[in-house]
């Protein structure tokens, strides 16, 4: 062992209360005391760790010090990625650090220190809701969470993907909680308390799990912090300050049923931080020595406020060593580096210590691999997966798949590069080509001046760099708000409770795929707008529409409550229709407009008005609508016989549904397609999409024709399907660009109608849980925009929060959580191909070759990429078809194997594949 | 923390004659868009003993801030010599720049300005009324001295929680010699409007 007291490692005096090294070992972050604020302060590790680099006045030791944190910082942790460092302390506050890559070295203004900052790092948040000091903070595995405690006696639970959201507050101790610690595998976490007691808290509902108090019933005083740990094998949490016997002690607890019958005894006064080593070991073995096969073990080291360090294997009774007077004051804080074998520990009396061990002292450090097989042992799959690291032994096999190996790298390597050029680039070079310097030197000639209305001066400073907190944008899919611009398909509702969150999705229409895009995807939405005027703003009208609507169609809805379905239905309807009538009665002049809003902000296509005037005219005391359409500024009418219940349009057609149940179809330019069809009952809702025409009506039939071949897609259909032994009406209507009619259930399931094989089929389901467990965040790369816009994510809507409850990755086993995220995957595969979505399709057959990949499913993803290619040899008994949706599927696969290639262990499905796409690119 | 971070602060034109304007190119950092204007102040203390002979030299409104880093050049008449006392027109004082948020000060930089006649003789024998065509302002550009307070960034309520105070430099009241430091020690403190906030100069 090797101890060295790096002394320029220091707060110029002031205590250092806790210290981290960062995981890839190259830097540490000390927190503490500044001159007047709280100070952290990030190092280089070279000069630790080798004496010619901490004489190489050329390597800089201290990296960045932030004075941010208006007082006292008590505990500076790395994230396990290492891309962020947080930082508790007296302000109450926790801030998040994230390095900034852009900016060059640079002093805090003012600092008496005028070195510079080598590395640059910028708090990307600050975390408010403590009331009092910040004592500790943890990242849980994989930073799902950022833990925190206070002295306000509580624990706050960030989401640390997606801050300052708080995921839970932990309310029950009632004392200051001084210490916390994550569960390794991620299903606990544990604090200390001046109160006493050690609780565990489940990461599944954030609950207690046990409150451990009888070690600490003999605690006197106080420690400034009690750091408590948990044993890299999940199996061991072990206590800052306990007693036995009136001797301190720290206190080990079992896992397995909180069993308190171990401690760690030796140290004088009240143990203040424990820490256990990341690393597992088994004996190291020795030459000659019989191969006595040993159990792994763990170490751990504890500091007290006597001043001294143990370090402890927990194959041995006594401590492996003890460091006696290598502080003045308490110790406060221990971190081990990842590999295990190096140390750090600071103290009240602002110094830090580092003490390097051997393997032959410690023992041989599992590997990874060595680490998840135990932890698989004992919890099964483990969560602390790591791929990577699994497949760094495995052999390249051939040359195809080393070439696609090192150009990922080299992409990689570039890209990075690029980013980098990039944020140097802006830094240079700011404005035109213009340096810094040449805009410092004009900067007051061109800077912009005006008078504000009351005289004063008012000056618009220049921007010379942007902030680039890009990191911390929320989960691709709680970013994506289905923005009423945004719905692909037109939708109505019949029930009136939907007027909140569904008619989001209502009116507009979007291009769906890249045939619809070039379109003038017009649709339209019925809309009962009680108005005098005859002409609305688009704007306006929408939003009067949700409020007057919500007065206008209390209770319309199609309810199949047990009985004979369509009398029933009829009345109901009845009952709705009615009152809407009513209430357009009571209006002297009664309009229905129809507005259509611009698809898509980019698109350039101009917006589609359709306004109906019921009642325009009385000719012969008949009265005639008004139907009129507007579209590029031409514009055209017609006239009806009957008043105008609903109207809808696509880009190709338009067609309008009227009290005495004719439905009349005209084409964009007004002209007559079809004699006006009778339905069988009033219309309930329209829609139109393409040259697809969709009508329900209020006996709760569901037809769906197509205007151009003149046929029907779906004839007459009852929903009594779907809707029979339930309670629930519909919520949702809406048809696809491709014809296919979906049907949304206020119990939140969805479905739609498959007209070959005229099935219905379920697509979505909001209650379903699997939708809420499965977890493929991992697998949705960042280049993939989102779809928002595809029939399925419209009906799915904001639901799939691409595995909410998924995050609590431990509360559920592994192989279930990966079992259900398949399951899911699968079902939105199937639906998107039944829905005839191809971008969505593309999408999600992407993210679960992913997922297939990340997880290793060997046969699904051959039977995958078999069906993908399609026999090599023409035959004519083959059913196989070559598109799937308008999609080539070789071309699919062809996207898909840099997927797999991913996977090295998938090398050989990978070569295998590529040769036959080759063969076949080549016939 | 505050939202707005000052960076750097330059000082242009220095030396220069007392006439020229006061030119500071400021740096400063956002964290996020602020709805509001930022307000900065140049205060010219005009006597080390008393608070009422401080000229605000200059306010400026500076926005709009959007999050990001942004710089700007802080440019302000010259004291009017008229409100000087003749018995402090040479010698050392101090020139502050402020700026507030919302109506509260977040930020206060001080600097030693140190007025003096360039010509030996005039130095050896200054005319009892000063001649401030011949005088020379020197700001001690090196060593700023700055205070933070912590201001509420989200309200434009007055409540101020407690002050930082960052004096960066505790090795400067012997590095800067020309520092009378009977008469300054305590004078910045009443210039500011905050009397909750304490800005130890020396």
């Amino acid at each position: 062992m090797k101890l060295l007291k790096p002394s320029w490692v220091s707060h110029n005096g002031k205590p250092i209360f806790s210290v981290d090294i960062h995981p890839d070992g190259t830097k540490f972050a000390t927190g503490g005391q500044g001159e007047d604020s709280g100070k952290v302060v990030i190092w280089n590790m070279a000069p630790v760790l080798r004496e010619e680099d901490e004489k190489n006045v050329n390597i800089p030791k201290m990296l960045c010090q932030m004075d941010n944190h208006l007082a006292c910082v008590n505990c500076v942790r790395w994230s396990n990625t290492g891309l962020y460092l947080a930082s508790g302390g007296d302000d109450k506050l926790v801030m998040v650090w994230k390095r900034a890559a852009f900016i060059g070295p640079s002093t805090v203004f003012g600092s008496s220190s005028k070195l510079a900052n080598v590395e640059q790092w910028r708090c990307v948040t600050i975390l408010r809701n403590h009331t009092g000091d910040v004592m500790d903070v943890a990242w849980s595995p994989h930073d799902v969470w950022l833990a925190s405690c206070s002295v306000d006696n509580t624990i706050v639970i960030w989401n640390a993907r997606k801050f300052p959201e708080i995921v839970a507050s932990l309310k029950g101790h009632t004392g200051l909680v001084k210490g916390l610690t994550w569960d390794p595998v991620g299903k606990y976490i544990a604090s200390q308390a001046d109160d006493h007691s050690l609780k565990v808290w489940r990461t599944m509902d954030w609950q207690q799990e046990t409150n451990i108090t009888k070690p600490f019933n003999e605690c006197g005083g106080t420690t400034h912090v009690l750091r408590l740990s948990w044993s890299p094998d999940g199996q061991y949490l072990v206590s800052a300050h306990a007693m036995n016997n009136s001797g301190p002690t720290a206190q080990i607890i079992e896992r397995d049923g909180w069993k308190t019958n171990m401690d760690f005894v030796g140290h004088r006064k009240a143990v203040t931080v424990v820490k256990f080593n990341p690393k597992i070991f088994k004996k190291k073995q020795r030459n000659g020595s019989s191969p006595k096969p040993s159990c792994p073990y763990c170490c751990c080291a504890v500091g007290s406020k006597d001043r001294s360090l143990s370090v402890w294997l927990t194959s041995l009774k006594r401590p492996l060593v003890v460091i006696h007077d290598l502080f003045d004051k308490s110790i406060m804080d221990i971190s081990w580096t990842l590999n295990g074998l190096g140390i750090l520990v600071c103290s009240m009396d602002g110094t830090v210590a580092y003490l390097n061990f051997s393997q032959d002292e410690l023992g041989d450090p599992l590997n990874e691999d060595e680490k998840n097989a135990i932890h698989q042992n004992i919890y099964g799959k483990s969560l602390a997966i790591t791929t990577e690291a699994q497949l760094s032994t495995t052999i390249i096999e051939n040359p195809e798949m080393l070439k696609y190996q090192q150009e990922r790298q080299r992409a990689e390597q570039a890209n990075h590069r690029m980013t980098h050029e990039a944020q140097a680039h802006k830094l240079t070079s700011v404005v035109n080509g213009e340096s810094l310097e040449d805009i410092r030197k004009n900067l007051l000639k061109k800077q912009v001046e005006t008078r504000t209305a009351d005289g004063r001066r008012r000056i618009t400073p220049l921007c010379i760099a942007q902030l680039d907190t890009g990191d911390f944008s929320p989960a691709l899919f709680n970013s994506v708000p289905i923005l009423p611009g945004s719905a692909s398909q037109l939708t109505s509702q019949l029930s009136s409770d939907s007027n909140t969150a569904t008619s989001n999705l209502d009116p507009l229409s979007t291009p769906l795929g890249s045939k619809a895009s070039s379109l003038n995807t017009t649709a339209m939405k019925s809309n009962l707008l009680l108005t005098t005027s005859t002409k609305m703003e688009p704007m306006k009208a929408l939003d009067s529409r949700f409020t007057e609507r919500s007065k206008v169609m209390p209770g319309v809805t199609i309810s199949m409550a047990g009985l004979t379905p369509k009398a029933l239905d009829v009345e109901k309807r009845k009952k709705g229709r009615p009152r809407k009538m009513d209430a357009k009665m009571m209006m002297p002049v009664s309009h229905q407009t129809f507005q259509q809003v611009r698809p898509v902000p980019v698109s350039t296509e101009p917006p589609v008005y359709l306004e109906v005037e019921n009642d325009v005219s009385a000719v012969s005391g008949a009265k005639l609508s008004q139907l009129r359409c507007s579209r590029e500024g031409r514009e055209w009418d017609t006239l009806l016989p009957s008043r105008v219940i609903t109207a809808a349009g696509s880009s190709d057609v338009v067609a309008v549904a009227c009290e005495d149940r004719m439905l009349s179809v005209f084409s964009a330019c007004g002209r007559r397609l079809l004699p006006a069809i009778l339905l069988p009952a009033p219309m309930s809702a329209l829609h139109c999409a393409g040259f697809y025409v969709m009508a329900l009506t209020a006996c709760a039939t569901l037809s769906v024709w197509d205007v151009q071949k003149q046929s029907a897609v779906v004839k007459n259909e009852s929903l009594q399907t779907i809707l029979s032994g339930t309670e629930c009406t519909v919520s949702q209507s809406l048809l696809t660009q491709q014809g296919v009619p979906v049907i949304g259930l206020s119990n939140g399931k969805s479905y739609c109608f498959n007209s070959s094989l005229e099935t219905w089929n379920l697509i979505a389901d909001k209650q379903d849980s699997l939708v809420q467990c499965a977890d493929f965040k991992n697998c949705i790369s960042s280049q993939d925009a989102p779809v928002s816009q595809g029939p399925l994510a419209l009906t799915q809507g904001h639901n799939l929060n691409a595995g909410r409850l998924a995050s609590r990755l431990s509360s559920t086993p592994h192989h279930l959580q990966h079992g259900m995220t398949l399951v899911f995957l699968e079902n939105q595969l199937a639906s998107a191909l039944t829905l005839r979505s191809s971008t969505e399709y593309h999408y999600w057959l992407l993210i679960y070759a992913r997922f297939l990949v990340t997880e290793g499913s060997d046969y699904r993803l051959r039977e995958l990429c078999k069906d993908l290619l399609g026999p090599v040899h023409k035959s004519a008994g083959s059913a196989w078809e070559p598109t799937t949706l308008g999609l080539r599927k070789r071309d699919l696969l062809r996207e898909l194997l840099p997927v797999i290639g991913q996977n090295l262990r998938f090398q050989r499905l990978f070569t295998e594949y590529q040769d036959q796409l080759e063969l076949l690119g080549n016939k | 923390m505050a939202k707005v971070q000052v960076l750097n602060v330059a000082v242009l034109d220095n030396p220069s004659p007392f006439g020229n304007p006061f030119q500071f190119e400021i740096t400063f950092e956002c964290m996020e868009d602020l709805p509001e204007d930022l307000e900065w102040k140049i205060i010219y203390v005009g006597s080390a003993e008393s608070e009422e002979y401080d000229q605000t030299l200059d306010s400026v409104l500076v926005g709009p801030v959007p999050a990001g880093r942004h710089m700007f050049v802080f440019q302000a008449d010259a004291p009017n010599t008229g409100l000087i006392p003749e018995s402090d027109a040479v010698g050392v004082t101090v020139a502050l720049i402020t700026c507030t948020y919302n109506g509260q000060e977040f930020i206060r930089i001080g600097y030693y300005v140190n007025n003096e006649y360039t010509d030996p003789e005039l130095r050896e024998n200054p005319p009892i009324k000063p001649d401030y065509t011949q005088l020379q302002r020197n700001i001690l550009a090196s060593n700023p001295r700055v205070t933070r307070f912590h201001i509420n960034w989200d309200g434009c309520s007055d409540k101020m929680e407690d002050s930082e105070n960052v004096d960066p430099s505790p090795n400067s009241s012997s590095s800067s010699s020309m520092v009378p430091s009977s008469c300054l020690a305590g004078k910045a403190l009443p210039v500011g409007l905050l009397s909750g906030n304490s800005m130890d100069c020396l």
